[in-house]
This record gives structure tokens, C-alpha cells and sequence, in this order.
């Protein structure tokens, strides 16, 4: 995805030139990475990466190897172009059964940019596979699956055999995943290119046998028809500032008692 | 026999209280349908439940379709999904629209549904309406057209600072999430009248494969950002965890208060998840909203914006919320917090 916090490739007008800007990883995908990371040391499991982009799109899954992933997949098709939720999880769902065999798929919670949370639980359907969304905490044992998930004002427990489908919160463990690290030994594999072939395949839709009108524009059910910027409400703040704090909160308290706001009526007496 | 015509909605109840959100869904689903000439259904799925569907009707709905089983007790993905796909087979001809929550429930349960109807799903929306589109597909013309009377689905689109316009216009059901505290509800009418229609659904083994051992769902002593009356929040500025004790302290001023937090401060460890307020948590609307240490980032302000009352406090006297806050102080919120406390209860004290 575009990195939003970098300038470059964001037009004048505020939208993001996609092939200009810089490429990230996901910030929700970092927890789901480390998850996996996770799995894999208390597991001995292989964490592969799957990236859908164009071929730049690589520095992500060279992110992912840098922080102990063992084989990245990048699925690059120009026919890919504009594909919302649905055309994105069918082409993620075609990469996983070109893969083969997995026990679990993690996913960020959603994405910063799209910020949907629509393509985990679309992937799972797809592959009729149960999901655990908002997972927080889960762990695994004789192929059966306990994650705890986040439900408004509280959390729900949840027993499921493998395979499954997670969506990752980002409030599972905190992001110190760099400690799985070795960057070392990503460098040096990927100076040789046959050992970096064998760690990261591209693939286009076409060789995971993909349908190409189900996916980009064609297979996309949703448009965006029109777009505008967020009205900017500045100028309208009264804000107080002067010689002292206990001034500038009389002041407050003033506009508080004579706005006809109500706010006395909210206090604890 | 139900209307398939109907704008439907997917009430969600938890062990048999109607959660917030679907009176403004059916709010939402009303407004759409009278401009479509037709009326509003409700989904109403769990255990024992049958008797919020008249509810659902003092709320505006028209008809509400009913699904009360054993195996919906709990909330699960594939039960609840297989209970939505049953309503809809039920109804023969997809509805035009149908609305879910945006909530743990909404966005686990409409995306399922929506790839199984191959069908567009638009998230997190904050508006909707009816109106006409033209895809003029030079790119695709396959899907060329004039469509009439379509779902606006209207959303923040946020690393960019937009609000877009998504249509779905080539296959209905058009589905669309509508966040928390976004659309308005109606006033509770109990001389309503609608029409409830029962039916059943036959779970196949493989809808009962996700086991719910347990739901932990104590609204008392939660954090209920989407429904507090006041919220006062904490952000990065607060420079260490212990700051939540200033937040917590000042929140203790009001009735029905919550303590919120930046993405920053959930994301530095400081406080949980379920406290945070914006683009990647949740989307509040309260009577109050204190911002101590909160820069006002877009992501933050999108989620708290329609507040109706937002008094900030920053150090930083270019902080963007010092531009959209109602009231701001510059100060150190260390002084600040405990003064505005005692002249808030001074206030209340002689109110009284």
C-alpha cells in the first residue's frame, strides 16, 4: 500500500498517485506477521507472505523476510488494477490454493488506506474455511485453534479446528517483532539469485490460474463514484491562551456557564 | 409472505438486548426506502429473541423476519452467516439494500455475505442515499449503463482526507456497513404496526465448526465509547502511561463517562485497545468530548468529529485540534486537567 506518512507521490489536491508513492507494509499487517512469527517459534511452522501489487510491491515481502518470514509470493498483473475488496480476495484466495496446503492464513486487521476489514473474511469464504476476527491472543494444539477476540465492550472466546482464518488486532502483542530478525542472512540471500528465487516467487494471475474477469475493474462489484475533500472546519475554535492556566480555564468555565451547552447537567453533583 | 422489495436491515441484539446500532440502521434503512417507495425489513436473529421483533417495529421497521434458534445463542460467524444466506433464500429476489452494523459483529458477519452473494460491500459508511449513476466503463464497458435509483454509500476515505461516493449498482443486494453513532435513529413510535414472519433454517455440520466458549461482555465496567455521554481522551502529549490517571481523574467529574485514547497512546502500550478513538478505532459522538495531549490528526479527528462538544487541550498552539475543537487551551495539561476538574464541580455544586 502507499505510504501516507511520506510525501511522495501525494498530488497537490491530496490524493495518492499509487505508482509514484512510496510502498509500506501495512501497519495492521505487522501484527499479523508477528503472529505468525509467533507460530513459527513455538511451532517449527513455515511463515510464507503473500503481497498483491506491482513489482516494487517486493520491498514488502523483503520487509517480511528481514523479520524472520521464510518465503514470500508476489502476485503482479497489470489485469489486477482497481480491484475492490471482492475481485482483491478472490485473487488472494486463487493464491492460496496455488500455494497448496495451510493450517492458518493471518491477516491485519484491516488495511490504512482502504481501512475495510472486508478481504480476511472474504478470503475465508472463499475458501469456505472458519475465521476469528479481531483475534487478539490465540494459540494452538493438536490442530485446534483458541483465539480470544474483541467484542464491543468486552472479548469472546473461540475454539476452532484448523484451517482457519485470523484477522489480527492491534491490540494483540506489542509490535516488537524486529526481535525475530536477521537481516543479515537476508541480505546475503538475496545477492544469490537462485537462492532468492526459491524464497520469492512472482506469480501473475495467469499461473495461479485466475479468472481475469473476476478480478480488477471487471470483477469488481463497487465503484467509487465521486469523491470530495473533507470540508475543513478551522477558524471556528475559541481558543484560550495567555498569561496564566488558571486564567485561560476561568475563561473556559465562563463560556461553559453562558453557552446554554448544558454541560452542568453532565457533572456528577 | 415477506417483501423482497424492502430495504432490509441485520438487527443485532446481545442475550436479548437490541444493541444502539440498529435503530440506526433502521433510521438509515427508512430514510432509503421512502425514497424508494418501499418499505423496511429487520433480521432478527438469536435465541429467544422473538420478542424484540415488535421493538424493531416501534423503531420503523415494517416487517421483521425472524430466525430464533439454539445454535444462534451466541454470535458465530458461520451460524449467523448461514441464518443471513437462509433469510435471503427465503425472500427468493435479493433485496436492493441491505444495511449491517459496523461493529465486531457487522464487519466479520457483511463481507461473508457479500462474497457469497458475489455481490459489493461498502464499510464504515457515515451517510447514505438514493440516487441515479451513469458508468460510462471506457475501461470496462461491459458494465456501461444508466443505473437509476441506486445506494449512495457514502465513507471517510482517510490516509487521503476524502469522503467517496461508492455505487454498486450492477447487483443487488447493494450492502453497506454504517458505523456507530453516525446515522440518526428515530423517535420510538409505539403505535406502530408491522408484520413478523417466523421461519427456520437447517444448520449443515459444517456451519458449527467456530465453538464460542465463552462471551465476557460487562458493559458496566467496560469501555462503552459508542454510547458515554462524556469522553475524555488521552494522547501521546500525556508522555507516559501514568497520564491515564490524569484522564481517568477528570472523566470521574461527569456522569456516563469513558476515557478514550489516541491511536499513539494504545499504540505505545499505555492503555487497551478498547479505548480508542478514530479511524482505526472507534467512531464516538458524544455530549463532551476533552481531548487532553491529542494532536488532532485526521485519523483521530474523523472518529470523534461530530462530537457536540469538543474542548481540547494542547501545549502546542498550532495543534490542528486547536483549529476544530469548539473550546482549546494552550497549557500544560498536567496543570490544566486538575484545574478544569474543581471548576467543573464548582459549576455543577452551584447549579445546585
Amino acid at each position: 500500500m502507499p505510504d501516507t506518512s511520506s510525501k511522495a507521490g501525494v498530488n497537490p489536491d491530496g490524493t495518492i498517485d499509487r505508482a509514484r508513492a512510496k510502498r509500506m507494509l501495512n501497519p495492521f499487517d505487522r501484527y499479523a506477521l508477528q503472529k505468525a512469527l509467533e507460530i513459527k517459534r513455538d511451532s517449527g511452522a513455515e511463515v510464507t507472505c503473500v503481497a498483491m501489487g506491482p513489482p516494487p510491491a517486493v520491498e514488502v515481502l523483503i520487509e517480511a523476510f528481514e523479520h524472520g518470514a521464510d518465503y514470500g509470493i508476489l502476485l503482479t498483473d497489470k489485469r489486477l488494477a482497481a480491484s475492490d475488496t471482492l475481485a482483491t480476495a478472490y485473487a488472494l484466495h486463487k493464491v492460496v490454493h496455488y500455494l497448496g496446503d495451510f493450517d492458518v492464513i493471518l491477516t491485519g486487521l484491516q488495511t490504512t488506506d482502504g481501512d475495510t476489514a472486508q478481504v480476511g473474511p472474504q478470503i475465508a469464504e472463499r475458501l469456505n474455511i472458519p475465521q476469528i476476527t479481531y483475534c487478539e491472543h490465540l494459540s494452538i494444539s493438536d490442530r485446534i485453534l483458541n483465539g480470544q477476540r474483541i467484542v464491543e465492550g468486552g472479548n469472546q472466546e473461540i475454539e476452532v479446528h484448523l484451517p482457519v482464518l485470523i484477522t489480527v488486532a492491534n491490540s494483540a502483542t506489542p509490535l516488537d517483532y524486529k526481535r525475530f530478525a536477521d537481516v543479515a542472512a537476508v541480505k546475503e540471500f538475496l545477492r544469490h539469485p537462485e537462492e532468492r528465487d526459491k524464497r520469492i516467487r512472482t506469480v501473475s494471475l495467469d499461473t495461479i490460474g485466475a479468472n481475469p474477469n473476476r478480478t480488477g475493474l471487471l470483477g469488481s462489484p463497487t465503484v467509487v463514484g465521486k469523491t470530495w475533500k473533507i470540508g475543513d472546519v478551522g477558524g471556528s475554535c475559541i481558543v484560550f491562551k495567555g498569561e496564566s492556566i488558571e486564567r485561560e480555564v476561568d475563561e473556559l468555565m465562563e463560556r461553559l456557564r453562558t453557552d446554554g451547552r448544558g454541560v452542568e447537567e453532565l457533572i456528577n453533583a | 409472505m415477506p417483501n423482497p422489495h424492502n430495504v432490509a436491515v441485520v438487527a443485532e441484539q446481545f442475550h436479548g438486548s437490541l444493541q444502539q446500532i440498529t435503530s440506526e440502521l433502521i433510521g438509515a434503512a427508512r430514510f432509503l426506502s421512502e425514497k424508494l417507495g418501499t418499505g423496511v425489513s429487520c433480521f432478527l436473529l438469536g435465541h429467544e429473541i422473538t420478542q424484540l421483533a415488535e421493538r424493531l417495529v416501534h423503531q420503523g421497521a415494517d416487517e421483521v423476519i425472524v430466525i430464533d434458534a439454539p445454535q444462534l445463542k451466541e454470535y458465530a460467524t458461520l451460524t449467523y452467516r448461514r441464518a443471513v444466506i437462509g433469510i435471503l433464500e427465503h425472500l427468493g429476489t435479493p433485496p436492493q439494500i441491505v444495511l449491517m452494523g459496523s461493529t465486531t459483529i457487522g464487519r466479520d458477519l457483511a463481507p461473508r455475505i457479500a462474497a457469497y452473494l458475489e455481490t459489493g460491500l461498502t464499510a464504515d459508511c457515515t451517510e447514505f442515499d438514493i440516487g441515479d449513476y451513469e458508468h460510462k466503463g471506457k475501461a470496462d464497458p461491459s458494465k456501461t449503463g444508466n443505473f437509476k435509483n441506486i445506494l449512495y454509500a457514502i465513507r471517510p476515505s482517510f490516509g487521503e482526507s476524502l469522503k467517496a461516493r461508492i455505487l454498486g449498482p450492477w447487483k443487488n443486494p447493494q450492502m453497506a456497513t454504517a458505523r456507530i453513532g453516525v446515522v440518526q435513529a428515530l423517535p420510538l413510535d409505539t403505535s406502530r404496526k408491522g408484520k413478523i414472519y417466523n421461519i427456520s433454517v437447517n444448520f449443515k455440520q459444517e456451519d458449527l465448526r467456530i465453538k464460542v466458549l465463552k462471551t465476557v461482555r460487562d458493559v458496566s465496567v467496560s469501555v462503552n465509547l459508542t454510547e458515554a455521554k462524556v469522553i475524555v481522551s488521552g494522547g501521546y502529549g500525556l508522555g507516559e502511561p501514568e497520564g491515564f490517571e490524569v484522564v481517568r481523574d477528570l472523566a470521574s467529574v461527569f456522569k456516563n463517562s469513558v476515557v478514550g485514547a489516541s491511536r499513539r497512546a494504545v499504540d505505545s502500550n499505555w492503555i487497551g485497545y478498547a479505548h480508542q478513538v478514530g479511524q482505526t478505532g472507534k467512531t464516538v459522538r458524544p455530549d463532551i468530548y476533552i481531548a487532553l495531549g491529542i494532536s488532532g490528526a485526521i485519523q483521530h479527528r474523523v472518529g470523534m468529529a461530530n462530537s457536540k462538544l469538543i474542548i481540547a487541550v494542547n501545549k502546542d498552539a498550532d495543534a490542528p485540534i486547536l483549529k476544530f475543537a469548539h473550546y482549546g487551551i494552550v497549557g500544560d495539561l498536567y496543570q490544566v486537567a486538575p484545574l478544569l476538574k474543581k471548576a467543573l464541580i464548582k459549576m455543577a455544586k452551584q447549579k445546585y
